[in-house]
């Protein structure tokens, strides 16, 4: 597994290819290690042998080609909700709206295929129904970008606030006009059209949309490393007074930089429907944009880390299933080793300079 | 008739919200932004009612949601003060971890039922007419909410101790230049908010719904962290702003008993909305007061 | 209030020896000094000379790390400030040690009051007193946001009195925020404290001030003590200079008589404008500005006057509330700073590392966000290009800039300074807008700063300086105008006005 190496100084403005950091090593070593020990210590409680659970994990990712697929699909939407906190922070910003700006993506995507695209054969339908994912995304992400720029509301906040909102909408269209008519007062959509789907790997349930979350986080690397909207998304954030007396639009680019954003967790949402799920459901998605938040942190928000931070987290999410399947301790379990693995981390980083 | 039944709901369901935003006032106050809130209601409610059912006393049940609160919070101070984390981040993170960790503890406390609190009239002032329902006849936990409001603006605005915890807030090198460890005094004020987050989260549990479901905050400690912005960090105003979005949801209850054939799901939305609505409408004022390291935090800055 | 003690030791205070180094750097080395109670000490030194680094030994932040600090005839620590404190020494601060958010009576009580109540009307009562005995008027119910630097001052000076035992006052530049007439009163405070029996140590780096009030001073160069004299022996200015800058040859700054038959074409103007601040109180009303091509306008004013806000409102960050801003004839609306630019207009602001440094960028970072042009390489940004301009730019050579590649967080303020200054100018800017070019800076830089905005000037730019220092503004501006009072005064040409009087226009505005 490529284990993320870490740039000393925080939000700085580094973000060359990976950096290798040799005399920390021992402390990161450790920070990495200690919440698999607090966890461990935790499951004796409940009977269960760390050492074999997480040797399982391991196990089920490496050992086959169906283990290796599935956790691969669980970093899939972790990586899109990854990019659309990293993208945001690199300009400085605090956006966790990924988790809402994810439903609204699989809402569109959804109300797109449901109602327009039943018929549309793959190549067009596939990438309309992307585009619709990302378009709800935006919008939503736009709500936020416009109550920061026009509204002076911290982002962070009513990111918060509207990832609520964004769970009752599609809650709303579920038991409403996008309800299932044979579902039986099931709250779900009816099934999109086979067409929509998208291709799988043979021996697994991989899909393409994995292709697309890496081919989009080198495209948000190479934009933030190497171009002159990247430089000045870099200067915003490190120094937002710099950026002003730079003559640079501050305003507007954080309105366009959170928009990009919620475009990018919308796919998440597309993915998840066309690749997966095949329908909406009040739950699809649920906590993936917090677990793409949280991949960003401990990636330091480097678009090519997250996509090892994000087959951590997909790693931990396969091993929660594992847990309940295996010895009844519910998926949530995996959540406590998440947040601990990142307090760890936050709590290890060295103090960001003034 | 409509009307009481909103204003009662009003307070009994905004008292969770209100003792949540006091305790995030005290840490904000003092120039700490915490996220994790959430987690300390939620950990409260969890650790107020399982206490009540083991010891069947609600009273100790109140107490355990507070200490529960206060732990959780406890993280978020370490992080934060003691080595600099970023504070939404952390926030985020420990508002993450109680979810996860009270669904997990909480799973077979769901079925469980208690007594808890129970509302208590207060004679003669309860037999007021209309206003008497609404004021004189809640559960203890909320009689005492509402005398810590105007004890903790005393405290704020009237002693040392509140000089000194709104200059931690403010300039901590000035604080240092008296010889006080501002770092100390955030600990203790973070820790005091995690505490009555943690008794808001056990007003929840023992006495607005009387059982543990989980993730049942619904993101009340978020709506805190956005009301004390709100209310430009006064105690009074976080009070007024908890009592507003507790009105949105006794409004959302009584719409749904009526039948009036509004989707329930738009009536979910509209504590949220509101709180943003708000949010949007003091942030045209002109003069803020803003304490200056909570103003670095929210302008991005973060650092602890 | 003055230790009884006093009485068996000739001095309060007696440091020997007393020697900080910060990794390779030797801050101060070997001090020697006293502290006479009824007496000032000036500790006269040039920026970076070592004087706030024995200021803050003295005061406890640092611990010596030789020599030893005597008082009431034993060896002390005074580390941390706290026990510093404990032992009577109190500090007035030059960034003050203020809450803006909170009144004057919190503030006082936050270090003078003890356990978790306030007695108010007690405190209320001594501030009175003190500030009576001493003439030092302020207000304790206001908030110290309304007060003006002065009144803060005054408040940090209440606060150091009414702690308990205080004997020693440490002041550092306490008149660099003062206006002239502001100075004078100042100083007589000094001469009753004296007469009451405090001793006092004076840090500044104005020579005329240690000529008027000292009773002995200490001349500090590159952290050793140069110089030791006292009033009995006789002060002397030039010692003191020579003592002050070694034999450092400075080239005194030069600025050609004016040409004032000559015509200029204007290339600023602001008409009937009016500008908000953060709060959207009025700053400025209805002012007019005008500049012409290769003048140096300076702008004298107390701070907090609206330098701040006039200085961003003419580079686009602030909008005009009312009133019309044109350059080179052409109107400009606020809030576009980009379309500033590129009508020619350049701003250094008033803090360098806080609103252009950008941690971890390089000093070529730095030049692209507005200095050079950026060359465009497909997407990207062509870099080489961009550095062997800079290195072939004759601003940056003159500046004497760091290389290219040194990352901008890691150099000293004066390099800072020569790096924002480097960037406005490589741009060629008809119109600079500068704020406090020289705050901070050792006289060598400042010097070489002030020289180069007069050749500038000379070239056809038009300066709007900034500055606090009323010699600075006089030495290099063509005409001068006051902020004060929400107004703006003027302009007045040097020549005709003097120190004096716009230091009472400063202070009182137009009425004076």
């Amino acid at each position: 597994m490529k284990q993320p190496t870490f740039v000393p100084v925080g939000v700085s403005g580094g973000i060359g290819p990976f950096r290798s950091n040799w005399k920390p090593l021992f402390k990161q070593l450790l920070v990495w290690l200690s919440p698999f020990v607090v966890f461990g210590v935790f499951l004796l409680f409940y009977h269960v042998n760390p050492l074999r659970l997480y040797g399982s994990m391991v196990q089920s990712t490496f050992g086959d080609l169906y283990g290796l697929g599935e956790v691969l699909l669980k970093a899939t939407p972790f990586i899109l909700t990854g990019l659309a906190a990293a993208l945001p922070a690199k300009a400085g910003l605090v956006n966790v709206g990924g988790e809402g700006q994810l439903a609204i993506g699989a809402l569109f995507a959804t109300g797109s295929a449901v109602f327009l695209l039943e018929r549309f054969p793959a190549w067009l339908g596939i990438p309309i129904m992307l585009l619709a994912g990302a378009l709800g995304g935006a919008l939503w992400g736009m709500l936020i970008a416009a109550l920061k720029v026009k509204g002076r509301l911290n982002e962070t906040i009513t990111s918060v606030l509207l990832n609520y909102v964004a769970g009752y909408t599609v809650a709303f269209f579920v038991h409403g006009i996008l309800k299932d008519p044979e579902s039986f007062n099931w709250p779900y959509s009816p099934e999109i059209a086979w067409t929509l789907r998208l291709p799988i790997f043979d021996g697994t349930r991989l899909h393409v949309g994995f292709i697309i979350a890496i081919v989009l986080a080198i495209v948000v690397w190479y934009v933030l490393a190497k171009t002159r909207l990247g430089f000045r998304i870099r200067v915003l954030g490190s120094n937002r007074h710099a950026a002003e007396r730079a003559g640079m639009n501050v305003n507007r680019t954080y309105f366009w930089v959170l928009v990009a954003a919620g475009a990018l967790a919308g796919i998440a949402g597309m993915i998840e429907i066309s690749g997966i799920e095949g329908r909406l459901r009040p739950t699809t998605g649920v906590n993936y944009g917090y677990f793409g938040f949280l991949a960003a942190m401990l990636a330091w928000n480097h678009p090519l880390k997250l996509l090892g931070t994000s087959f951590l987290l997909g790693m931990i999410s396969v091993a929660g299933n594992t847990l309940e399947i295996g010895s009844g301790l519910p998926a949530s379990s995996a959540t406590i080793l998440m947040g601990l693995v990142l307090l760890f981390i936050l709590g290890g980083r060295r103090r960001a300079k003034r | 008739m409509i009307t009481a039944d909103i204003l009662t709901g009003a307070i009994r369901s905004g008292t969770s919200v209100m003792l949540a935003s006091q305790g995030e006032l005290l840490s904000e106050r003092a120039g700490v932004i915490n996220l994790g809130t959430e987690g300390s209601v939620l950990a409260g409610a969890l650790g107020a009612f399982a206490t009540t059912v083991w010891t069947g006393s609600p009273w100790l049940g109140a107490l355990a949601g507070g200490v529960c609160g206060l732990l959780l919070s406890a993280i978020h101070a370490f992080l934060v003060i003691s080595r600099g984390a970023n504070q939404l981040a952390t926030g985020l993170t420990i508002m993450f971890l109680g979810i996860g960790a009270t669904s997990f503890l909480g799973r077979d406390f769901v079925s469980e039922q208690i007594v808890g609190f129970n509302p208590v009239a207060i004679p003669v002032l309860s037999d007021i007419p209309f206003l008497g329902d609404i004021l004189f006849n809640h559960d203890p936990l909320t009689y005492l909410s509402v005398l810590l409001v105007p004890c903790l603006w005393y405290v704020l605005f009237r002693t040392r101790i509140g000089v000194i915890l709104r200059s931690a807030g403010e300039r901590e090198e000035v604080l240092f230049a008296s010889g006080i460890n501002p770092k100390l005094v955030r600990y203790l004020a973070v820790l005091a908010g995690g505490f009555l987050a943690g008794v808001g989260g056990a007003q929840l549990s023992l006495a607005f719904t009387h059982s543990w479901v989980e993730n049942m905050a619904q993101g009340r400690g978020v709506v805190a962290v956005a009301l004390v912005i709100f209310a430009s960090w006064l105690p009074s105003r976080a009070m007024l702003g908890a009592y507003l979005f507790g009105a949105a949801q006794a409004l959302q209850l009584t719409v749904q008993q009526q039948g009036l054939g509004i989707s329930p799901f738009f009536l979910f939305m509209v504590p949220y909305v509101l709180t943003l609505v708000a949010l949007l409408i003091v942030e045209r004022r002109k003069h803020s007061n803003t304490p200056e390291a909570l103003s670095r935090v929210l302008a991005g800055e973060g650092g602890g | 209030m003055v230790h009884p003690d006093v009485e068996s030791y000739p001095y309060l205070l007696k440091a020997q020896g007393l020697t900080k180094r910060f990794g390779s750097l030797t801050a101060n080395q070997s001090i020697q000094l006293e502290v006479k109670p009824g007496s000032i000490h000036a500790i006269l030194g040039e920026n970076g000379a070592g004087k706030s680094t024995l200021m803050k030994m003295l005061y406890g932040v640092y611990e010596p790390d030789e020599g030893e600090i005597w008082m009431d005839g034993e060896t002390v620590s005074l580390h941390p400030p706290t026990r510093a404190r404990a032992k009577g020494i109190g500090m007035v601060f030059q960034d003050f040690r203020v809450i803006p958010a909170m009144t004057v009576l919190d503030n006082i009580a936050l270090s003078v009051e003890k356990g978790w109540r306030i007695r108010r009307k007690s405190l209320r009562n001594r501030i009175v007193e003190v500030s009576s005995k001493y003439g030092l008027a302020v207000d304790p119910d206001a908030f110290v946001w309304q007060l003006d630097l002065g009144q803060r001052q005054r408040l940090e000076i209440v606060k150091v009195l009414l702690a308990p035992g205080t004997r020693i006052i440490i002041f550092d530049e306490p008149t660099s925020v003062l206006v002239p007439q502001e100075v004078e009163s100042f100083l007589q405070m000094l001469d009753l404290l004296r007469r009451d029996g405090y001793g006092i140590l004076l840090i500044t780096h104005k020579i005329n001030e240690v000529l008027a009030c000292a009773d002995q001073v200490t001349v500090l160069r590159s952290g050793r003590v140069s110089h030791q004299m006292s009033r009995e022996e006789g002060l002397d200015g030039d010692a003191l200079i020579s003592a002050m800058l070694g034999d450092k040859a400075l080239k005194p700054v030069l600025k050609p008589a004016p040409n004032s038959s000559e015509v200029r074409p204007e290339v600023l103007r602001v008409e009937n404008g009016t500008i908000r601040g953060d709060h959207g109180e009025e700053v400025l009303a209805d002012f007019q500005l005008s500049m012409r091509h290769g003048e140096i306008v300076g702008v004298a004013g107390i701070s907090g006057s609206g330098q701040r806000e006039l200085a961003e409102a003419l580079f686009g960050l602030r909008k005009l509330a009312s009133g019309t801003l044109t350059v080179h004839g052409k109107p400009l609306r606020g809030g576009d700073v980009r379309a500033f630019m590129e009508a020619g207009v350049s701003f250094v602001s008033e803090d360098p590392i806080k609103e252009s440094v950008i941690p971890g960028f390089t000093i070529l970072e730095h030049m692209v966000l507005d200095g050079i042009p950026v060359r465009n390489k497909g997407v990207g940004i062509d870099w080489r290009h961009i550095r062997s301009e800079l290195e072939n730019s004759e601003e940056a050579k003159s500046l004497a800039l760091a290389d290219a590649g040194r990352r901008a967080d890691q150099l000293s303020g004066g390099n800072v300074q020569r790096m924002v200054l480097s960037r406005a100018l490589i741009r060629k800017p008809d119109i600079l807008i500068i704020s406090y070019p020289s705050r901070g800076l050792d006289i060598g830089t400042t010097l070489t700063i002030q020289q180069r905005l007069i050749e500038l000037a000379e070239r056809g730019t038009a300066i709007l300086l900034f500055s606090e220092d009323l010699d600075e503004l006089f030495k290099l501006s063509d005409k001068l105008v006051v902020l004060a009072g929400k107004r703006l005064l003027g302009p007045y040409l040097p020549s005709e006005t003097d120190k004096a009087q716009i230091g009472a226009r400063m202070l009182k505005g137009e009425s004076a």
